[in-house]
């Protein structure tokens, strides 16, 4: 029973196939990072732009674990970037102009997106709305609270911090946003810490197995006394909890709660999740193909801005790029 | 009477698997030719190349007398091939008449020539004799057996000289399996071939004129006639004798385990009480339709009772709950494996494990005592291959079946459900699905099996009840319970078959 | 040649309101006459109301947000205008919405198309309805879609701009330009008024647009952008941002670069953290208003059509075709002046 002779023969049927895809997706990020050393010796491959890299990827990285779960059901979350709107408004205006607590922030963020995604739940697992929908309607509900919370004004918070910059008290927002632990921004420890979790609880708990079994074979999964509504409901919660520790990485970054900001991670998140191997129809998801995905947007554009391409042409280079990933990928399944 | 096929010698290799090894068979004209053999012996394979859906490795197929090209589809059904699907390929919103032209419709260039396709429609049917199934009704509304005889006037629509019906029966009922061999004789009266494949012996000394068995891509017998003795067929397809295809029929105890008590459902179960008992093999018979897999549905909670109870062990269940029933030791191996029982892209362990992973599981799933647990159980059945990693897509019918069963075995569930356990399943695991269910039964459990094939029923049931029309109307003791006798009483008497369900 | 900086010398002489600019364009656009007779024989003259409907795109910009504010305060002080501000969430809606309003038959529709381009056909179908459109800030592709054009001028703001990064800078260093949405003409006018000028304004090539990027008007894509480019750019003196909302996520990105003292930016917009910024002084050195009381001026103006006063009271007889709201560079020096014209 070696373990290269099982993987080799994984392509003649055993259930071993994610394993090629998430190689294959793993070549795609080290040609992307030899691109960019090549053609950026100087700039590209420095610890600092990795940790630059690994820093952008996870705002979107962490919507993207979330939405591997919901994907993984064969549901969809339309609604992460405009939660991450409104969450982050919602949370200013907890905190307030004179506010000094980043755990009221923190807590207000979190809670106020794991809300918005228990609305989507309620409606998906209970109401039998299409995810589809049920998220779109989201995506337009959230996107307005953004908007209408604060008046459709950003709100500040510099002022969590005093407005310092040097160094940040553990477990302020500003230490989310630029405190390292041994050099590694604390928003990369929150991802990868999350994508761990994700991959054990989606590979190594009975609540991942469940998952996979809804997005699999719903009716199979419900006659095996798998408890399909919950664990659809669950789904959706857990892509709006995710939203709000998105949320808590985006502002934490930027000292402020925008009502337009996120706009699109969900693309990128669905993106990111798709190439990366999880398929769209449910009952196939990988996580580490997920973080690959992510890895792979974040060099693309890193890449494309360290070259001042021209809008026109990075929208096209990275079309190419994303759909060469995916032709790299799994031939039987690309249709 | 003239060849209308030869096959000669004919390889098939896969990357890895030498699916025909040399496989003879010869057609001709007006003759039924039955195609044998156990599941992965190459069947599907022998038609395919001759559809020309794959392309063979070697050896030579000729078709009235002349080299068919190989591997162009397009080509096979030109000159005359035409090839009926076990798993109906029809459009439900289409039309009969739409679905029968689909492709190649008769055209005023750029409109449908509607008329036209309407009666060629009505005449190919006709033709078949089955002129009432309105060409103009959805093909959804009809009965399988119906939606058979679409698919066949399709395959007619063009000039065939040969037809292949892979498993045609598997789907129908009775009633609608005379109706289909009559069509299939009005077929080989105007001197059309037929190869008919099915997993059924009985059937194939109904229609069949000689037999051709496949075992392990070859051919093990070709061009034997239809009347050779059952037990010598099954000696040639498993190449050793099968001692015995029913197990001795199990005797139930007298302690009651699974009580149902007046279930009613609109429309399909109109008020049924039965009782399992442990150590009870308890066959539900009757036609597609009657409210037997419904019945099993309610008994599982899979849809809420309008009335009437369920009671396990003396406790009653909690109606609509499958979660509760499973809980309570009931399981149930559903009629579609593929679309009800099993997560086809997961390997057997995981589709073992899905209704007790709770015995896994602390914070995490203990991923090698699982796999380990899944394979004692799978090889307590025999599941070929004896690989748990293996994907369940790729495994045979019987062997599927298999895996569901090992997951209620591992559930250690005391009330089996069983709806249709043997379809699409070969003669040789049937009889190894027998046995198990009997030793299941042997050792404690209460087994409810609902089947299509009254005769296996006959053979391996403590007690039969027959369902009609959401009902049960008789109660047979196993030893005296026969295929005919089950028949009578599934069908009324005044039971005219109707293809079209009523629209509601 | 350009018929834009035709515009701008013409434009420095006259006053509309509050000390925006009114002007003739060209030859071509001026003759075409307004006939305000058309719509107040309808209303009976003036001395009536009128009824004016301002469509405008979604107000989830800072500066569009301010745009609809103000419409709405200067039709309040007018006691004879009848006012409505619709808002719609994309070009398409805003059509639909224009085409309800046209049976509505108002004396005047003030529009600021979400999309220029696309929206031109209805406001030529309200014009042939005989509804008077006046056209805000985003041009439409016809000369008969709208009876007056009042707009701000994108490609001074980037002349200012590079005006005032050049003699901050000396003609010597590298600058960054963070740019709008792509593909709009906002976006396009900001940048070429930018590189035209310095190109002009510093021949030898000391002063170098390093690099270039979107940042989508958003502030989220700004921090991203910028954070890629500080990673590419060792030396960067200047960072032109074509927005003030969007500017903050730039600013975050150098300040947690820690970079702070080796730049600074200017933004376009005039909003209040801006000014903010500006007064305390630091990395946000200017920034350049693309003043939000063109709105106001434009419902004036539909209210004079209406009226069919063209603009008596100002110079010339009869309503002007195009007026151009100038824009104008806010510095620490200068902030006091204009934080009554910021908006948040």
């Amino acid at each position: 029973m070696t373990d290269t002779a099982q993987t080799w023969r994984g392509a003649l049927g055993r259930a071993k196939t994610l394993e090629f895809q998430e190689y294959a997706l793993a070549i795609v990020v080290v040609l992307l990072f030899v691109a960019g050393a090549i053609l950026k010796p100087d700039t590209f491959p420095t610890w600092d732009n990795i940790r630059n890299m690994l820093t952008q990827s996870s705002v979107v990285g962490v919507l993207a674990i979330g939405m591997t779960f919901v994907i993984a059901t064969a549901g969809i979350d339309l609604s992460v970037g405009s939660m991450v709107a409104a969450a982050g408004v919602f949370g200013g205006i907890m905190v307030g102009t004179d506010g000094t607590s980043s755990l009221v922030f923190i807590l207000a963020a979190i809670l106020f997106a794991t809300f918005l995604g228990t609305c989507n739940a309620t409606a998906i697992a209970y109401g039998r709305v299409v995810p589809f929908i049920a998220t779109l309607a989201m995506f337009s509900i959230a996107r307005g609270l953004a908007l209408l919370l604060n008046d459709k004004l950003p709100v500040s918070l510099l002022d969590l911090n005093g407005g310092s910059f040097g160094d940040p008290r553990p477990f302020s927002l500003l230490w989310f946003g630029v405190g390292r632990i041994f050099g590694i921004p604390v928003s990369v420890f929150v991802f990868l810490a999350i994508a761990i979790l994700g991959w054990v609880v989606l590979n190594r708990t009975r609540y991942g197995r469940y998952v996979i079994a809804v997005g699999g074979n719903r009716e199979a999964a419900r006659i095996a006394g798998v408890p399909v509504r919950r664990i659809i409901f669950s789904v959706y919660v857990l892509s709006g909890f995710l939203a709000g520790i998105s949320t808590v990485l985006l502002c934490a970054r930027l000292g402020s709660a925008s009502p337009v900001s996120g706009n699109l991670y969900e693309l990128d998140a669905i993106g990111a999740v798709v190439i990366g191997g999880t398929s769209l129809a449910g009952g196939r998801a990988s996580i580490v193909g997920t973080f690959l995905g992510v890895l792979t947007f974040a060099l693309i554009f890193s890449l494309m801005t360290q070259l001042n391409m021209s809008t026109e042409i990075q929208q096209v280079t990275k079309g190419l790029i994303v759909l060469g990933a995916v032709l790299l990928q799994r031939p039987e399944a690309r249709y | 009477m003239t060849a209308i096929l030869e096959v000669r010698n004919l390889v098939k290799e896969f990357p890895g698997v030498k699916a025909l090894q040399g496989v003879d068979l010869d057609v001709v004209e007006g003759e039924v030719h039955c195609l044998l053999g156990p599941n992965g012996a190459g069947k599907s394979t022998l038609i395919k190349c001759v559809s020309g859906a794959i392309e063979p490795t070697a050896g030579e197929i000729l078709f009235m007398g002349e080299p068919l090209p190989q591997g162009d589809p397009a080509g096979s059904l030109k000159r005359g091939v035409a090839t009926i699907y076990q798993e109906l390929d029809l459009v439900p919103d289409l039309s009969v008449a739409e679905s029968i032209f689909l492709a190649h419709e008769p055209r005023h260039w750029p409109l449908l020539d509607l008329d036209k396709m309407y009666r060629a429609s009505e005449a190919l049917l006709a033709r078949l004799g089955h002129e009432s199934i309105p060409v103009r009704a959805k093909v959804g509304k009809l009965r399988p057996a119906a939606q058979q005889i679409v698919s066949i006037a399709r395959a007619l629509s063009g000039d065939v000289r040969l037809l292949i019906m892979d498993e045609p029966s598997a789907i129908l009922d009775e009633g609608e399996i005379s109706t289909l061999f009559e069509v299939v004789r009005r077929l080989t009266a105007e001197g059309v071939g037929v190869v008919y494949i099915s997993h059924r012996l009985d059937e194939i000394r109904r229609i069949g004129d000689r037999v051709t068995v496949l075992a392990d891509g070859r051919t093990a017998a070709t061009g034997i006639p239809a009347t050779t003795p059952t037990d010598r067929l099954v000696e040639l397809m498993v190449g050793r004798k099968v001692e015995q295809l029913y197990p001795d029929r199990p005797v139930g105890t007298d302690r009651v385990l699974l009580q149902v008590r007046d279930a009613r459902r609109l429309p399909a179960v109109r008020g049924v009480s039965l009782q399992v008992r442990a150590g009870e093999v308890v066959g539900l018979g009757g036609l597609v339709g009657s409210g037997r897999t419904e019945l099993l549905r309610l008994i599982y909670g899979l849809d809420p009772l309008d009335d009437g109870e369920i009671v396990l062990e003396g406790k009653p269940l909690k109606a609509g709950h499958p979660r509760a029933a499973i809980r309570r030791g009931l399981g149930l191996a559903p009629e579609d494996r593929k679309s009800q029982a099993l997560v086809l892209d997961w390997s057997e362990t995981k589709n073992v494990t899905i209704a007790d992973l709770g015995r896994f599981s602390r914070v995490l799933l203990d991923i090698k005592k699982e796999r380990e647990t899944a394979r004692k159980e799978l090889r307590a059945l025999k599941t070929v291959p004896d690989d748990p990693d293996r994907v369940v897509r790729l495994l045979s019918g019987g062997n599927q079946q298999k895996v569901v069963l090992a997951r209620w075995l591992l559930r250690q569930c005391r009330v089996l459900l069983l709806d249709e356990p043997t379809r699409g399943v070969d003669v040789a695991t049937k009889a190894e699905i027998y046995r198990i269910i009997s030793e299941l039964a042997a050792s404690g459990l209460g087994v409810l099996v609902v089947s299509s094939e009254l005769e296996e029923l006959a053979h391996i049931c403590t007690r039969v009840l027959v369902m009609r029309e959401g009902e049960i109307v008789a109660e047979v003791d196993g030893k005296d319970a026969t295929e005919r006798a089950l028949l009578r009483h599934a069908v009324a008497p005044t039971d005219a078959p109707d293809l079209v369900e009523e629209v509601v | 040649m350009s018929r834009k900086r035709l515009l701008i010398s013409v434009a420095a002489g006259l006053v509309l309101a509050i000390g925006a600019t009114a002007c003739m364009s060209d030859e071509e656009t001026s003759t075409t006459t307004v006939t305000v007779g058309e719509t107040t024989a309808a209303e009976g003259g003036s001395g009536e109301s009128v009824s004016i409907i301002a469509s405008v795109p979604p107000t989830d910009h800072g500066w569009l947000g301010a745009i609809s504010k103000d419409a709405q305060a200067a039709a309040e002080k007018h006691d004879d205008v009848e006012f409505e501000l619709l808002q719609a969430a994309d070009a398409d809606s805003q059509a639909q919405q224009i085409e309800q309003a046209i049976s509505q038959k108002p004396d005047v529709l003030v529009v600021l198309p979400q999309d220029g381009a696309a929206l031109t056909p209805v406001a030529q179908k309200a014009e042939r309805a005989g509804i008077r459109v006046v056209n805000v800030d985003r041009l439409f592709t016809a000369p008969d879609a709208a009876t007056a054009t009042i707009l701000g001028d994108n490609y001074q703001i980037g002349v200012l701009a590079a005006n005032y990064i050049a003699d901050e800078l000396k003609c010597q260093g590298n600058v960054v330009e963070i740019q709008g949405l792509a593909g709009i003409s906002v976006t396009t006018d900001r940048t070429k008024g930018f590189t035209d000028t310095i190109r002009q304004k510093c021949p030898g090539g000391g002063l170098k647009i390093v690099a270039s990027q979107p940042g989508d008007f958003n502030p989220d894509k700004g921090l991203t952008v910028m954070e890629n480019i500080l990673q590419a750019q060792s030396d960067i003196d200047a960072v032109y941002t074509h927005d003030d909302d969007m500017a903050q996520g730039v600013v975050q990105a150098i300040r947690n670069a820690g970079r702070d003292d080796e730049m600074f930016l200017t933004g376009v917009g005039g909003s209040q953290d801006a000014m903010q910024q500006i007064k305390e002084g630091g990395l946000y050195r200017a920034t350049f208003l693309y003043n939000p009381n063109m709105a106001a001026s434009a419902v004036n103006m539909a209210r004079l059509i209406g009226l069919d006063e063209g603009f008596s009271e100002l110079v010339p007889p009869e309503v002007p075709r195009q007026v151009v709201v100038p824009a104008a560079v806010v510095t620490k020096d200068n902030v006091e002046e204009y934080e009554q014209y910021a908006f948040d």
